[in-house]
């Protein structure tokens, strides 16, 4: 019996801090829902502050994306602006949930990796073109939709890391080549349910046409070292593990692997070599991760502004870092990881084709037995 | 005139509340009935030519080999904690139940950064011992690695209700066998398992329908499932049609497995016509045998505990001071808030629908409290898809209704943690209802007669009789429900409103982003947590047992 109340007592206590915790809760959560309606009604009988408040007002923001440094990026916004930034943050769902939701959403900023996403959410209907200078200067022609409906923010490339030891960089040449013979049984890459195989497939239909991409699909997958399996990190370890040779993965997977606090990973990483493929021919995949103001958005201002501020160099130093991305302003300085690797071509069509080939992929992976 | 009076006796607040409980679970899943008949698209077809064969191959395996696993594990250290006494028996009987306290999926990202090339058993071979290894037999990422993960964060469900049955129903059997010269494993597979039956194949099924369940686990492993298949074509495909056809179908398999499980169970029930049922003397095990018995609970409870968390916390040492920042007092927060807030409303709700049917015998009430048990046979990502298109209607309806009373208000339902909350409640009410209904059965409803009699109202018995009899059923309840929802992946992930995370998913985003150690501390909080209330649990468990 005593030993029941001592559970009942700790259990209650927890209550009550819940209680009182809830009650903060409830209190933040009507603030976010109400936010303009609460601030329009203190205006009238209160301070200078909250006026200002009410002029800045919010950013819904759905992302993709969470590195920590994209939180200090929002945080930092929030202090020069004064608009604070509310997040939903997730996966591939987020798409789905902004469709859904239609014009009833709340969302302003949708920020996702990958233009195949940007651009089926603009099939969609679920994007607005903008008018900014600050962004079209900022951001290259090539890595924002035609009628500027989406933004570039980050840029990554799809390369071939292979083993120092065993493969001498001038056996590399393209991503076509390594259906070839020579390498049955030495090609690493992750499932087909990744986005960045889709959309580097995607590319490839745009590029050689639909026969030749699946010709190439079903290549790979007779020359893969094992059925796909883990991230593209497990990709790069598998080849110094002597799995396979090469691997195909973005290159901010090897970076975060020079740079990491296990100094086992570190070894791994300085004992492969990044390879960007198809110089002499169509040019290396590259993707982006990118920034969209939602078609319903009820903050168009302020989303513009948003957007704009991670445009900025200083913004783009820090954003890119965060995952060892390169920049999309010309302006903002690359790491030194970056740099080490050297410039590259990169592969030079319209990234909205990502979007339009999407589920042709898929069905390609499908039906050459890629899992 | 006699019909009126019948709606009159059975029409009350408890019948009113529970339908109103019980409709608000249906509706997602008639929302997913309904789009399951719809017409099918040419991405079905896709579907079914290239993927649904590999889709119920590989769920079948899992379900098979795990079911089996689990049950031998989880069934073999209930009967060895039950009769025998050795070295550490005490803290085992609860320790074993700590598993329960790892997320699958964080079992999994565990095992794999251990194994991995880069992990601590290949590394130590390869720099203290210069052996290298092949890399076959250093990966998690198969069908057996995944076997092995659900096995060892899966097991407890059946030890713990394997045990509690056989500590409260089979002192004399297992003893009579003993005097008839039974030995050991006679008296446990001729015996014992034989009358657990029920006991064990039920709590088989709750380790099978998590299986079906999990996304963190084979989404990383690469093992195409029913579900891993539908987060493809909802989101990547972004075909909500086939992907409502899908889940259709394993509502289907679902539904196959609980008929399975009926007939599995039979009619036979194997249970006492005397209350009084004495405690098992446990038999002292000596030398090697004590050993042997020991060692195989040392094994099970490091690879389902101590291995996992030792990692975890060696990772958390390496980067906690990038990671944990004041930021983590708001995951503990929202994670503490939303557990409870739900477990609360649980709690409630399973009282009041399981007073109304254990009051009113029939036909109806019976339905209504097997269709509490519905959400749990629901995939997550399954109810996410019926409940947001239920809240968007609502909301739509809400602003029409604004609009009309001319409010000036905007009050949006879907971003806030109304949505969320009722999510849950739909998933996992048969956890806290389950454990209410059995309270119920265990006191019977003679004290209930007996204070009407003595001119109670139903409200006032409820709340001076009923409850207090029943407090360690409603607390275990709460804490079985709380440590599922501060696990839970798929819904939170789907149905977070603005600012809002909890340590599971920033486990998840840290892990899916490929950086496992970072994943560590919200990873460890969340062991914690649920271990503190796990063992609370056993010791609701433990003074259930000894009245």
């Amino acid at each position: 019996m005593n030993r029941f109340k001592q559970v009942l007592f700790v259990l209650l206590l927890s209550f009550l801090v819940l209680g009182l915790m809830g009650c903060k809760q409830a209190a933040e959560e009507k603030t976010d829902a109400e936010e303009t309606t609460e601030t329009e009604q203190k205006t009238e009988e209160t301070t200078e502050q909250v006026a200002n408040e009410q002029e800045a007002g919010v950013l819904n923001l759905y992302t993709t994306r969470h590195y920590d440094t994209d939180e200090e990026l929002y945080k930092k916004f929030t202090e020069e602006t004064g608009i604070k930034v509310n997040v939903i943050s997730g996966k591939d769902e987020l798409v789905q949930r902004l469709k859904d939701e239609g014009e009833a959403t709340e969302a302003d900023v949708f920020i996702t990796a990958d233009a195949g996403n940007l651009a089926r959410l603009k099939a969609d209907g679920l994007t607005q073109g903008i008018e900014s200078e600050v962004l079209t200067s900022n951001i290259p022609e090539k890595l924002r939709d035609d009628e500027n409906h989406w933004f570039g923010l980050t840029k990554r490339a799809r390369v071939i890391v292979y083993s120092k030891d065993r493969v001498d960089p001038s056996e590399l040449s393209t991503y076509e080549a390594l259906t070839e013979d020579t390498w049955k049984e030495r090609v690493l890459i992750r499932s087909s349910e990744n986005i960045y195989n889709q959309s580097l497939l995607a590319s490839f239909i745009e590029l050689n046409g639909e026969e030749e991409a699946k010709n190439w699909a079903a290549g790979i997958v007779a020359n893969m070292a094992r059925t796909p399996e883990g991230g593209d990190t497990d990709q790069v370890k598998a080849v110094v593990a002597g799995e396979g040779d090469v691997a195909i993965s973005n290159t901010y997977y090897v970076g975060r692997l020079l740079n990491s606090t296990d100094p086992e990973e570190v070894k791994v990483a300085e004992q492969v070599g990044v390879f960007f493929p198809n110089q002499d021919t169509t040019g290396t995949h590259i993707n982006i991760s990118g920034a969209t103001v939602v078609k319903h958005a009820k903050n168009v201002d302020n989303a513009v502004k948003f957007i704009e501020f991670l445009s900025n160099v200083e913004a783009q130093e820090l954003f890119a870092e965060g995952n060892n991305e390169y920049p999309v302003n010309p302006n903002a300085a690359i790491t030194e990881t970056l740099t080490s690797w050297g410039a590259f071509k990169e592969q030079d069509i319209n990234l909205t084709i990502l979007g339009d080939n999407n589920t042709r992929a898929i069905q390609i992976f499908n039906e050459v037995g890629w899992k | 005139m006699r019909i009126i009076q019948l709606v009159k006796t059975q029409l009350n607040m408890w019948a009113v509340l529970s339908f109103i409980f019980i409709l608000i679970i249906l509706l997602p899943n008639i929302l997913i009935a309904v789009n399951f008949f719809g017409e099918p698209n040419e991405n079905w077809f896709h579907i079914k030519e290239f993927l649904l064969l590999d889709i119920f191959y590989n769920t079948t395996i899992l379900l098979v080999f795990t079911g089996v696993t689990t049950t031998i594990i989880g069934t073999s250290l209930a009967w060895m904690i039950t009769v025998y006494s050795f070295p550490l028996r005490n803290f085992f009987k609860w320790g074993l139940i700590l598993p329960l306290a790892i997320p699958p999926f964080i079992g999994a990202y565990t095992y794999q950064g251990m194994v991995n090339y880069t992990g601590f058993i290949q590394t130590t071979l390869r720099n203290t011992f210069d052996i290298q290894v092949n890399q076959k037999y250093f990966s998690m990422m198969s069908m057996e690695g995944t076997i092995f993960i659900f096995t060892m964060f899966l097991f407890p469900y059946v030890y713990v209700i394997s045990k509690s049955f056989l500590e409260n129903q089979s002192s004399s059997i297992i003893e009579n066998a003993r005097l008839l010269g039974a030995n050991s494993l006679e008296t446990f597979f001729r015996v014992v398992l034989p009358i657990s039956r029920t006991a064990i194949v039920g709590s088989v099924v709750i380790v099978m329908l998590e299986v079906i369940n999990d996304y963190g686990v084979v989404k990383y492993f690469g093992i195409q499932t029913f579900i891993t298949s539908i987060f493809q074509t909802w989101f990547a495909m972004g075909d909500k049609e086939s992907a409502f056809k899908l889940a259709g179908t394993l509502m289907v398999v679902v539904i196959a497995i609980l008929m399975l499980e009926k007939i599995i169970r039979g009619r036979k029930q194997y249970s006492y016509s005397t209350s009084k049922v004495s405690p098992i003397r446990q038999k002292k095990l000596k030398g090697v045998k004590a050993w042997g018995v020991f060692s195989y609970c040392l094994v099970i409870f490091s690879l389902g505990f101590i291995i996992p968390f030792v990692q975890l916390f060696f990772w958390m040492i390496m980067t906690y001071e990038r990671i944990l920042s004041k930021e983590f007092f708001t995951l503990i927060k929202n994670s503490f808030f939303a557990a409870s807030t739900a477990a609360l409303l649980i709690v409630i709700i399973g009282l009041i629908i399981a007073n109304y049917s254990r009051i009113h015998k029939g036909v109806l009430p019976r339905i209504l409290s097997r269709i509490t048990i519905l959400g749990y046979s629901v995939p997550g990502a399954v109810i996410a898809i019926g409940v947001i298109t239920i809240f968007l209607m609502l909301d739509r309806s809400l602003s029409t209704l604004f609009t009309m009373l001319s409010f000036d208000i905007t009050f949006v339902l879907r971003t806030s943690i109304v949505m969320l909350i009722s999510a849950y409640i739909i998933r996992f009410l048969a956890v806290g209802y389950n454990s209410i209904e059995a309270g119920f059965e265990k006191v019977g409803s003679t004290f209930t007669e007996a204070s009407r009699t003595l001119g109670s109202s139903t409200l006032g018995t409820f709340f001076k009789v009923d409850i207090p009899m029943i407090r360690g059923a409603i607390i275990g309840g709460f804490i079985l429900v709380f440590v599922d929802i501060l696990k839970e992946l798929p819904l939170t992930m789907l149905l977070q409103p603005f600012n809002f995370q909890t340590l599971a998913t920033r486990a998840f985003r840290y892990a899916n982003d490929e950086m496992i150690s970072e994943a560590a501390s919200a990873s460890l909080l969340i062991i914690l947590i649920s271990g503190i209330c796990i063992y609370f649990f056993h010791k609701v468990l433990d003074r259930g047992e000894r009245n």
